[in-house]
């Protein structure tokens, strides 16, 4: 058992992950997970998102392929569910909109032909959960994103330093974000 | 090299034969000399041919001549060296091996060391605290540390009069292993615990004598009761003092093994099992296979596996109900155990209503995705055990309210800042 552990699931808002490009992967290794850093300085394979999931659509030509829009207060996330994961791909058919959604899932880049790189998450599960949850995710997120916006500014580990590198992250904007997601908890008190 | 002739005229001179040191001479001259041989290999080589000669046994020709020379413990300082011992055995310990006899502590008036005695010597069992000549038994080098290996040239004879054994105060009493706490255990140490055992369970196998878990204030862990270590049963509920117990990693998890050399002591207190229980705070991100309506081993209570008990094969298993979950804070993940009765409160499916689900369906897996539907995403509170990586689940706490007190604060925070 030793040598594996479980990703942990990070807490990203839509805006930062959206405004994400920077993927890194152990090259010797083809198993080796691959990690979306983000501005600031999270360190993504897994992620837990709750919010509202606000459209749906089946994409696919042959098979199912479900994309999936869920909100938060900062924007949007996509979320793409096909043939391999069943689970999440069926709970997108059946659902109906607007709901509550709880997401796990991996992150997912894609560099378009103009060099921009789009994020998207792969769902490993898909539940619907109630408003106090997401309520819940939106403080639990606006803390841990706070706590590495510190960080980017005190430079004090390997992740912060690399995000401000590529960045040249300005937390100011994402004080502002993360504000913006708690004044909407306070506005529906 | 007309040393080296001497001394070889000399030993069979002791045997009464008088070998002509020329030809002894000559015969050295051409290995060393002609055929490049190293010295004492042709030193052994017309040994060799001489004792053939005169048709002396090779093994009475070196045992007498090995004889008088004892080697004392503390002499013992090179490995390979070949020794001849009088000393007392210390202790015997857990054989490990089905090519050991025997493995243990012996000890003389300079020291103590550890003594391995292989199958193939087909030697008589030693007993503990009896007196013995060991002959010719050769000096091996482990981890830094010396020791004698008994093999099927040695031979050993019972001594009537007993070895003193000095080598400090080195008596099995005086060497207790240390007290510890049960979350500071690991692996490849021995220790002395104190707990209380909150779990015995079902014997698997003939060689065990009991197995369960036992925990003190700060934690759970296995324990193993060898039947060899003819050691007193324990009892559910009470509380041990565990001495000089083994602690090691087995598929990643520690657990402690009693043996001869261990004992166990009845202690009057209740020992008060991890109330200090762990806490933890996240999302439930995953409920694991294995998760739901599942079967036990009527014998040994674990999980089947298609229908089959690892142990016991097929079986007619019992119905029970659990989740293997997996929490998530952001920063860590926590697997967690949780048992049929929280289950049951925490899902609102009780055993009776899964099972009735399952035959509905023809599928248990019906009962696994009702679970996760009604659990994952959900922020809770879990408090309970440590084992291993699981938390055994006590208590699970959905969180029902919003941090309004916390929510202020950040936003303070983030006005000041």
């Amino acid at each position: 058992m030793t040598g594996f552990f479980r990703e942990v699931s990070r807490r990203v808002f839509s805006q930062e992950l959206r405004d994400s490009n920077l993927t890194s992967r152990d090259e010797s290794d083809q198993y080796a997970p691959q990690y979306l850093l983000t501005p600031t300085g999270a360190k993504v394979n897994r992620i837990f998102i709750v919010g509202t999931l606000i459209e749906k659509e089946d994409i696919g030509t042959d098979s199912e392929y479900w994309r999936g829009r869920v909100s938060d207060p900062t924007g949007s996330f996509l979320v793409y569910a096909g043939q391999y994961q069943p689970e999440a791909a069926q709970f997108l058919e059946e659902c109906e909109l607007p709901a509550f959604v709880a997401v796990v899932g991996k992150t997912s880049t894609y560099t378009t032909d103009d060099g921009n790189v789009l994020t998207s998450i792969r769902p490993e599960s898909i539940q619907q959960v109630d408003e106090l949850t997401r309520n819940l995710w939106v403080l639990d997120t606006a803390k841990q994103t706070l706590e590495r916006i510190r960080a980017v500014e005190a430079q004090e580990d390997p992740n912060s330093k690399l995000a401000k590198e590529h960045y040249s992250t300005d937390t100011e904007i994402y004080r502002e974000m993360v504000k913006k997601a708690l004044e909407s908890l306070k506005d529906n008190a | 090299m007309k040393q080296i002739a001497e001394s070889i005229r000399d030993r069979f001179m002791k045997l009464g034969i008088d070998v002509p040191v020329e030809d002894v001479e000559s015969r050295l001259d051409e290995l060393i000399t002609k055929f490049k041989v190293p010295s004492n290999e042709a030193q052994r080589s017309v040994t060799n041919y001489f004792l053939k000669k005169y048709s002396i046994p090779k093994n009475e020709f070196y045992v007498r001549q090995a004889e008088p020379q004892l080697t004392k413990i503390m002499d013992i300082t090179e490995n390979g060296q070949w020794a001849n011992l009088k000393a007392k055995v210390i202790q015997l310990w857990e054989n490990t091996h089905e090519s050991i006899s025997q493995v243990g502590l012996l000890g003389d008036e300079t020291g103590i060391i550890k003594f391995t005695i292989w199958k193939n010597a087909e030697l008589p069992p030693l007993e503990q605290g009896e007196s013995y000549l060991l002959r010719s038994v050769v000096v091996g080098e482990y981890n830094e540390r010396f020791q004698v290996q008994v093999n099927k040239n040695s031979s050993i004879e019972k001594l009537s009069e007993p070895v003193e054994v000095g080598g400090g105060d080195f008596v099995p009493s005086a060497r207790e292993a240390e007290l510890r706490n049960i979350v500071d255990l690991v692996g490849g140490q021995w220790a002395t615990v104190r707990g209380k055992v909150v779990q015995l369970w079902e014997n698997s196998h003939e060689s065990i004598e009991q197995a369960g878990l036992i925990g003190d204030e700060t934690g759970v862990i296995k324990f193993t009761n060898w039947a060899s270590s003819e050691l007193p049963d324990m009892e559910e509920g009470k509380s041990y003092m565990l001495k000089n117990v083994v602690v090691n990693e087995w598929n990643g998890k520690f657990q402690i093994q009693l043996n001869r050399s261990s004992s166990i002591e009845t202690l009057d207190e209740d020992i008060e099992v991890g109330t200090s229980a762990f806490t933890y705070f996240g999302a439930m991100i995953d409920i694991q296979t294995g998760s739901g309506l599942i079967k036990r081993c009527p014998e040994c209570k674990r999980a089947l596996v298609k229908g089959a008990c690892a142990e016991h094969g097929k079986v007619k298993g019992e119905y029970d109900l659990r989740i293997k979950a997996v929490l998530d804070s952001g920063t860590s993940t926590q697997d967690a155990l949780i048992n049929r009765g929280l289950t049951e409160e925490l899902s609102g499916v009780s055993l009776d209503s899964a099972i009735a689900m399952a035959a509905d369906a023809l599928d248990p897996g019906v009962v696994l995705d009702k679970l996760k539907h009604e659990l994952v995403g959900r922020y809770y509170t879990i408090s309970g055990h440590r084992l291993d990586r699981y938390i055994l689940v006590d208590s699970i706490i959905p969180r029902t309210f919003l941090d309004r007190e916390l929510l202020d604060e950040v936003l303070a925070e983030l006005e000041v800042e």
